[in-house]
């Protein structure tokens, strides 16, 4: 039977036409490329090259940036992309969200004109992919104190220091990569077979395990005094990456969720157990009423904060607050579902416990959910507990 | 030259139908696509205006919704979109077929495609229909068409074989299931698609004198359930189970 994707106050409603044709277009994809796959490339540890060759041909990278090739498409569209791909896999929509807004963006917003020609419009034909490098072994939740650094050699910039956690590092092209420069922080595309770099996997994941994650390393890795990111300084050049990206995964994460509520109540309804679907009995009823509600709120928090971030009027603690919450709902409904599968849950043949595991990661990576309660707590106090400096 | 390919829109293959009164509720139905084996035929359109035809058109015949299946192609290449616009919930073929042929004479073209059926109503009179109307020829249940100058060659599946068959001058061709995969529309295609008219006529815009209907439908009912299935276990059933599967079943 069709899926049917939960939209209980009939969100589909508020779309225009052509936010309905792409979501589809993207969700036949999921169904027809994905989901048969999915099990496989987890098991193989892979992000197979297809998936890039059709997701840059259906022209839905960097979806809401303007110009150089790409899309142009309302922040309601890109979202309605995510929540599709995220439906797939966690996997799948990492890849879409590292490109377009971690990599792609930084380039469109901070780069100079020669970088945007240089490299959007194939970022946004999937030709060329790219990766985002923040996080390090030692500063994750805290970007600031970053060791990798830059110098100016006079022709040349002088990279030195690793990066972690990197999506899509091995498999990139180029890397956007935040270093410190005479202490500030400046960002700085480098290309693969750049001397002195090197993007070894990280092997062994529990989670998100059909998608590439890398370390970066960076050994007197010198790169063309042209390759830095000329218009953004400080952690504001990181952090407006992650806000869009972070729009992305609460949409994303409602449609991991829609795929476990959808195969907890597909389940529930045929498992016989005492004579009766257990669908039937009230502990179940209880559980699944719980997913629609929570689905059903964020649905409305991420086509709001949609409908904020195309009109300019958003600050970013409501981005923190639905990406927070909508993951936090996200994952509480795949370990609910996984429950309503009862053994079977644990089996591949079922996508909840893959949506599970990958949404830990969810949970803790683009801010965990704890620093956006923190960012939350201060916007509600004004005093900042992310530190005990003052 | 011209290609026109007609498109109708049904529910989606995967949709659930169900009977309400005497009718098939449509509006319980939550997904309309175009009829599979009019994908083929669009696909084949496109196909051929990247070979050199000038204008590909797209025509659909149907209630306001309908207008879908033509955006839809308009996204994949489409460059004239027409809506016969109708609230019909049943038509009788002669009728359509009079109404299709006058769109056609309209969009100029002279070369027809459409799927061999449609997915709701399988009759499979609309392609042969338009043709004799519009005087064309019908080359029926290919797979593959391409043009080779002024002509256009079409394979079929024929009873000993593949068959080549090839056309001069103004053909319906109507589309079986082929080998070719169809192309998915993308986001530049949609974004173009949006701005592209489409041209809406009522049937009495069409100019064209309708005969009384010779059928008209009755009634819709469900299939029959389908019956339980049965149970057998244990070493004792085997012979029961071995007499059922060759028997009834008639598997082994």
């Amino acid at each position: 039977m069709a899926y049917e994707a939960l939209d209980f106050y009939d969100i589909d409603s508020l779309l225009t036409d052509e936010e309905r044709m792409i979501r589809d277009v993207v969700r036949d994809w999921v169904e027809e490329r994905i989901l048969p796959n999915i099990e496989d490339a987890c098991r193989e540890g892979v992000f197979p090259d297809e998936w890039r060759a059709d997701i840059g041909e259906m022209g839905i990278l960097g979806a809401p940036l303007k110009g150089y090739g790409c899309p142009g498409l309302s922040y309601t569209a890109y979202g309605l992309i995510c929540q599709e791909l995220e439906r797939g896999d966690s996997g799948v929509r990492s890849f879409a969200s590292v490109q377009g807004s971690l990599v792609m963006y930084p380039i469109w917003d901070f780069g100079s004109e020669e970088q945007k020609e240089k490299y959007l419009p194939r970022m946004a034909s999937g030709e060329l992919v790219g990766c985002f490098g923040l996080t390090e072994p030692d500063y994750g939740s805290n970007p600031g104190d970053m060791i990798t650094k830059a110098e100016d050699k006079g022709d040349y910039f002088l990279l030195n220091g690793a990066k972690m956690w990197i999506t899509n590092g091995t498999i990139a092209d180029l890397a956007v990569v935040w270093a410190k420069l005479d202490g500030v922080i400046r960002g700085f595309i480098v290309e693969k077979g750049d001397e002195g770099f090197t993007a070894p996997e990280m092997k062994g994941k529990h989670s998100l395990k059909a998608s590439i994650t890398s370390e970066l390393v960076f050994q007197d890795c010198k790169i063309p005094k042209d390759r830095i990111l000329p218009d953004v300084k400080g952690l504001r050049g990181p952090f407006s990456c992650l806000n869009n990206a972070r729009f992305g995964i609460s949409w994303g994460a409602v449609g991991a969720a829609q795929s476990c509520f959808n195969s907890a109540k597909e389940y529930a309804l045929s498992r016989i157990q005492f004579g009766h679907p257990i669908a039937s009995f009230q502990l179940v009823q209880n559980k699944l009423s719980w997913m629609l509600r929570e689905i059903t709120k964020g649905q409305l928090l991420a086509y709001h904060l949609g409908k904020k971030k195309d009109d300019g009027t958003w600050i970013p603690e409501q981005i923190s607050l639905a990406k927070m919450n909508n993951v936090d709902m996200a994952l509480e409904i795949a370990r609910m579902s996984r429950d309503i599968h009862g053994a079977n849950g644990i089996l591949d043949e079922y996508p909840v416990m893959r949506h599970m595991a990958n949404l830990e990661s969810v949970k803790t990576y683009e801010g965990t959910h704890d620093i956006h309660n923190l960012i939350l707590g201060r916007h509600i106090t004004g005093i900042q507990s992310f530190t005990r400096e003052p | 030259m011209g290609v026109a390919v007609l498109l109708k829109q049904v529910p989606d293959t995967t949709a659930k139908i169900s009977v309400s009164g005497s009718r098939v509720d449509e509006s319980a139905i939550t997904k309309w696509s175009i009829s599979p084996y009019d994908e083929y035929a669009l696909e084949s359109a496109i196909a051929l205006k990247e070979s050199g035809v000038d204008e590909l058109v797209a025509i659909t015949c149907g209630p306001q919704r309908a207008s879908k299946c033509l955006t839809e192609a308009a996204s994949v290449g489409a460059d004239r979109l027409i809506h016969i616009l109708t609230d019909a919930d049943f038509m009788d073929s002669c009728t359509l077929q009079s109404i299709l042929s006058s769109a056609i004479q309209r969009s100029g073209c002279d070369i027809v495609l459409c799927g061999k059926q449609a997915a709701d109503t399988n009759s499979g009179s609309t392609g042969p229909g338009v043709a004799s109307l519009l005087g064309y020829s019908c080359v029926g249940s290919v797979t593959e068409i391409s043009m080779d100058g002024s002509k256009i060659s079409a394979t079929r599946l024929g009873n000993t074989g593949l068959e080549k068959i090839e056309v001069g001058g103004p053909c319906v061709f109507t589309f079986d299931k082929g080998e070719v995969e169809l192309r998915r529309p993308n986001v530049r295609g949609i974004m173009m698609a949006k701005k592209k008219p489409i041209e809406s006529i009522g049937i009495e815009e069409l100019g064209i004198e309708i005969g009384s209907p010779k059928t008209s439908l009755k009634s819709h009912v469900s299939p029959p359930e389908k019956p339980p299935g049965q149970k057998f276990e244990g070493a004792g059933s085997i012979e029961i189970v071995v007499s059922k599967l060759r028997d009834e079943a008639n598997v082994i």
